[in-house]
């Protein structure tokens, strides 16, 4: 492993799973949590919410705490879809299919960063790939950075920039879909390689639409009301556009080794309320087509070649994701996979998202704040077998 | 109402089904292989659709044709009229729902063929189930299953839902409808929804 080490906490922490605490540069043994279950007194009632229910994208479970309008304590209970997935043992080609779909609406940025842990353990130079890796990773932020913005439309019943934005959505997985032939990105990367056709990528329109659409919102005085000052929280462990809305400059696109971004400036924002989160999101739409514009023109179209050195070893990788840190571990033995561990920054914005809805909320901001971190469950809830 | 008139400005149009823009993959593929399929999705040479990802790791070559599903069941004249879909997920990767979510955008807007998301499975005609089998989501899918009223449609959308996919296990229930892709195109699942209707020939 180039850049991480088993050992005790060392730098930012990054996050957790069943079996390890992940520190900017070193992997920790678990230290488990106490999980007491919250009480409620006399006068106030549970509130419970999914895991299936209208406005849920993915099953999960919400058991408030309430006294009958603020939100004074609340569980998260997301394991009713957690899959088993079959993968040790399996050969990297198929692994990487079943790697693909942790989390297909970020499959981008979870295949990269399996692929870099593998890449590690197995001493391959990818260089030559790595721009176009950027590109697919910041095509997939400015869709998943619109899918937050439109949930938040969503939740303020703002149906005309709900819609618009979810037309914008579609017009950048059109992008994605000429680009690698799959919308989702599903069979673009492999080791050392990236397959597209990069030369359909044009964003010009995307700008100008979102810049529309960004400057009707911050000129509504409704939209303000509801998303400024709910959802507070500022937190040191914190991870992705959570951590930058409340001052915290963490970004792996510049303390990270994995992937490197030249020369970018991090959008921070310092309050920690969900229309800091609105307004890190948006601005990195802007960001990230500066970024591909740019990556566009290094591209190298030469064919690459994998030279594998070693057919077994230990390596991890950690990139910026739409939502914050993600980290892969792999322990390869022959070209099959031994262990494979993930650190989803869902863990981390579920923690922030369970602070900021005890912080003076009502039930009504509920949505708001919830769609404001752009969790998924589906990297959170994946035991390896 | 300052959102009223941009919306009017804007003008966007929402697309005939016919001007398709080109999906490759996933769409119905043609030819032979006897690739090991990593799915099993090529038996005796042939394509088995309900299994297939689209890995791209055979020599059956894509066609771009946006019709991939199965109607197994006569559905009932009454679901001309308005149809409403109520969906789970049972053990997803996130790519299915989003799909499922883009038919209600402007592009594809499903509302104008009178089709409309419920709330809840109990005035829902149709639970669309996503993803693999779930211990924990099995009885949930069961509830919202009885708390339907009749007639009521099962519909699976996605390889994961019909056949386990490369990911899981199948869902144990028979569907009316089966969806196929990983995950299924917009065209496609409007596609299936209409053919299933009636409403196309
Ligand atoms: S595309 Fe992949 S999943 Fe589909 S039949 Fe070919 S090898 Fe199997
Ligand atoms: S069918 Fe494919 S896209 Fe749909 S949930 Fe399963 S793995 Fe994801």
């Amino acid at each position: 492993m180039k850049y991480y080490k088993f050992g005790d906490k060392n730098g930012r922490y990054i996050g957790s799973n069943d079996k390890y605490d992940v520190y900017e540069n070193t992997i920790a043994s678990r230290i488990a949590e106490n999980n007491e279950k919250i009480k409620k007194e006399p006068y106030e009632m549970y509130f419970n919410y999914g895991p299936s229910a209208g406005g849920l994208r993915e099953s999960v479970n919400f058991n408030i705490v309430t006294p009958g309008e603020t939100i004074r304590d609340i569980t998260v209970n997301s394991y009713y879809k957690r899959r088993r997935i079959k993968i040790i043992n399996d050969d990297i080609d198929t692994a990487l299919l079943k790697v693909e779909r942790i989390n297909g609406f970020h499959s981008a940025s979870n295949t990269v960063c399996f692929l870099l842990a593998v890449e590690d353990a197995l001493n391959i130079d990818n260089h030559n790939s790595n721009n176009k890796r950027i590109i697919e990773i910041e095509l997939e932020r400015i869709r998943s950075n619109l899918d937050v913005i439109k949930g938040l439309c969503e939740s303020a019943g703002f149906s005309v920039p709900e819609k618009q934005l979810l037309y914008l959505m579609e017009k950048v997985t059109r992008i994605i879909s000429d680009t690698f032939n799959h919308r989702y990105f599903f069979s673009a990367n492999y080791i050392n390689n990236v397959y597209g056709n990069f030369d359909s990528i044009k964003l010009d329109d995307i700008y100008k639409e979102f810049n529309e659409i960004y400057n009707g919102l911050l000129e509504s005085k409704i939209f303000m009301d509801r998303i400024q000052e709910n959802g507070i929280v500022k937190d040191a462990n914190s991870t992705g556009p959570a951590a930058r809305a409340s001052g915290y400059k963490y970004d792996a696109r510049i303390d990270s080794k994995s992937l490197v971004y030249n020369n970018y400036n991090i959008f921070a924002m310092e309050d920690g309320d969900t229309f800091s989160r609105f307004m890190v999101r948006s601005n990195e739409i802007f960001s990230s087509i500066e970024i591909i514009n740019n990556n566009l023109n290094k591209i190298n179209n030469n064919k690459n070649d994998v030279k594998i050195e070693n057919k077994s070893g230990e390596g991890a990788a950690r990139i910026e994701s739409p939502q914050g840190d993600i980290f892969y571990y792999a322990n390869i033995e022959n070209n099959k996979i031994k262990e494979l561990s993930i650190i989803s920054p869902s863990y981390l914005n579920i923690e922030l998202f369970k602070k900021a809805i005890k912080n003076n909320n009502i039930l009504t901001d509920f949505f708001f704040v919830w769609n404001s971190f752009g969790i998924w469950i589906s990297e959170l809830e994946v035991d390896f077998i | 109402m300052m959102w009223f008139l941009k919306g009017i400005k804007k003008r966007i149009k929402t697309e005939n089904l016919n001007d398709k823009y080109k999906i490759k993959y996933p769409s119905v593929l043609e030819g032979k292989s006897d690739y090991n399929c990593p799915t099993g999705a090529i038996e005796n040479n042939k394509w088995v659709k309900e299994k297939c990802i689209f890995c791209e790791k055979c020599d059956l070559k894509p066609t771009y044709k946006q019709d991939m599903y199965n109607i197994n069941n006569n559905i009932p004249d009454i679901f001309k009229k308005s149809f409403y879909l109520y969906p789970i997920d049972s053990g997803t990767c996130g790519a299915c729902n989003t799909e499922f979510n883009t038919i209600f955008s402007p592009q594809y807007d499903i509302n104008r063929f009178k089709i409309f998301l419920s709330n809840t499975p109990r005035h829902a005609d149709a639970l669309v189930i996503m993803g693999v089998y779930t211990e924990n989501m099995d009885k949930v899918i069961e509830n919202a299953y009885d708390a339907m009223p009749e007639p009521k449609l099962l519909i699976g959308l996605g390889a994961c839902s019909v056949s386990g996919g490369i990911i899981g296990e199948k869902i144990s229930k028979k569907f009316d409808i089966e969806i196929l892709g990983c995950p299924p195109s917009p065209y496609t699942i409007i596609n299936a929804i209409l053919k299933a209707r009636g409403n196309v020939k």
